[in-house]
């Protein structure tokens, strides 16, 4: 016996044109974010002029970005109720200890001078910390939460941000391209 | 009693006293150390005292706070949104107008940082794709919805049917049987 197949339903060209377009689009779209750390803050401030700044260290001494143009510049943004910042804390000792042409500098974040003199007590120091009066240089670097560790190199221009704990690699790379 | 006051008031005229109260540091108050200064950008008249406080709210608001999930700089207690808030307020009682506010904060952190995208067109898609999403689906179902009235007009009734059709359907249903 012949079985004789029928064509099948009719196919709507113009409808599954406009579909695959909107479904393509949109899966276009929802695949460009994959890979990308959705709570990620952009960085808008690498390959910039550092903005100039003063402020006062622990001691009272006066800092100003202006006075150390010419000089590598590390500017390490911590606390003392930040793990992650303690956790860095004898990597930049030893970095500041082996590199001294650079100028590291901590500055304190949403802190009490006082909590962070007793941790240096204890921790260790080699270099400054200033006080950062209401977060004024935090929100001019666009700093969004600590450790956060700004790389300026003798020109002036922030070479680099690295947000979170630096690791020794990163450090020497960086220690490296801003002191060229 | 009456020296002590003449010196307290030499001190306070004296042009020491700024320097004396500007902020750690010896910062020059109306230089780009002060939070009340957007260098580069001259401020405006500065509103009423007490129009500072509702305009950085409403200003807060539109700011997302970095380090908070979907959260404003007005509506977090975070440091970081404390922080933003407190310099908010210093630029608008200084003058600065909200535009000039959130560029200032744009340029710092970038654009993530707004609640509400601008209205431009690289954000298009964001303003214009759940309209034009909406209006294609209705136009959509609408269609469908009239093809489905259209349905019964289309599809021929049995009595309908020429005689030619007829026996040739059962023609094919004989043949269908017998095998």
């Amino acid at each position: 016996m012949t079985v004789t197949r029928s064509s099948g339903p009719k196919v709507n060209w113009t409808i599954l044109g406009v579909g695959l377009l909107v479904v393509g689009s949109l899966v276009a779209i929802l695949g460009s974010g994959f890979g990308n750390d959705p709570h990620a803050i952009p960085d808008t401030r690498t390959g910039t002029v550092a903005l100039p700044w003063r402020m006062v260290d622990l001691d009272g001494k006066s800092w100003s970005l202006e006075e150390l143009k010419g000089r590598p510049v590390v500017l390490n943004f911590w606390s003392t109720w930040c793990g992650p910042c303690k956790y860095e804390h004898p990597l930049l000792l030893q970095a500041a200890k082996a590199t001294p042409d650079v100028v590291f500098l901590g500055v304190i974040y949403s802190d009490d001078p006082q909590a962070v003199r007793r941790y240096l007590q204890k921790a260790g120091t080699a270099y400054p910390h200033l006080v950062d009066d209401n977060g004024r240089v935090a929100i001019d670097y666009g700093v969004t939460g600590v450790p956060e560790t700004y790389f300026i190199d003798k020109s002036g221009t922030i070479a680099h941000k690295e947000a979170g704990p630096v690791n020794p690699q990163l450090l020497r790379e960086m220690l490296d391209r801003i002191r060229r | 009693m009456t020296l002590l006051l003449t010196l307290f008031l030499a001190v306070g005229l004296s042009p020491v006293a700024p320097a004396l109260a500007a902020a750690p540091g010896g910062a020059d108050p109306m230089s780009q150390d002060d939070p009340g200064v957007i260098p580069g950008v001259p401020p405006g008249t500065p509103p009423p005292a007490e129009q500072v406080g509702p305009i950085a709210i409403a200003i807060g608001s539109k700011i997302r706070c970095p380090v908070c999930q979907g959260l404003s700089v007005a509506d977090s207690s975070s440091p970081a949104a404390v922080q933003m808030q407190r310099r908010i307020r210093d630029l608008v009682a200084a003058g600065y107008g909200e535009d000039e506010i959130i560029d200032f904060f744009v340029e710092r952190y970038g654009e993530f940082l707004l609640l509400e995208p601008t209205r431009d067109a690289r954000n298009l898609l964001v303003w214009v794709g759940p309209g034009l999403a909406v209006g294609l689906g209705l136009a959509l179902a609408l269609r469908t919805m009239f093809a489905w009235r259209k349905a019964p007009d289309d599809v021929p009734l049995p009595s309908d049917l020429g005689q030619a059709a007829k026996d040739k359907y059962e023609q094919r249903l004989l043949a269908e049987l017998e095998d």
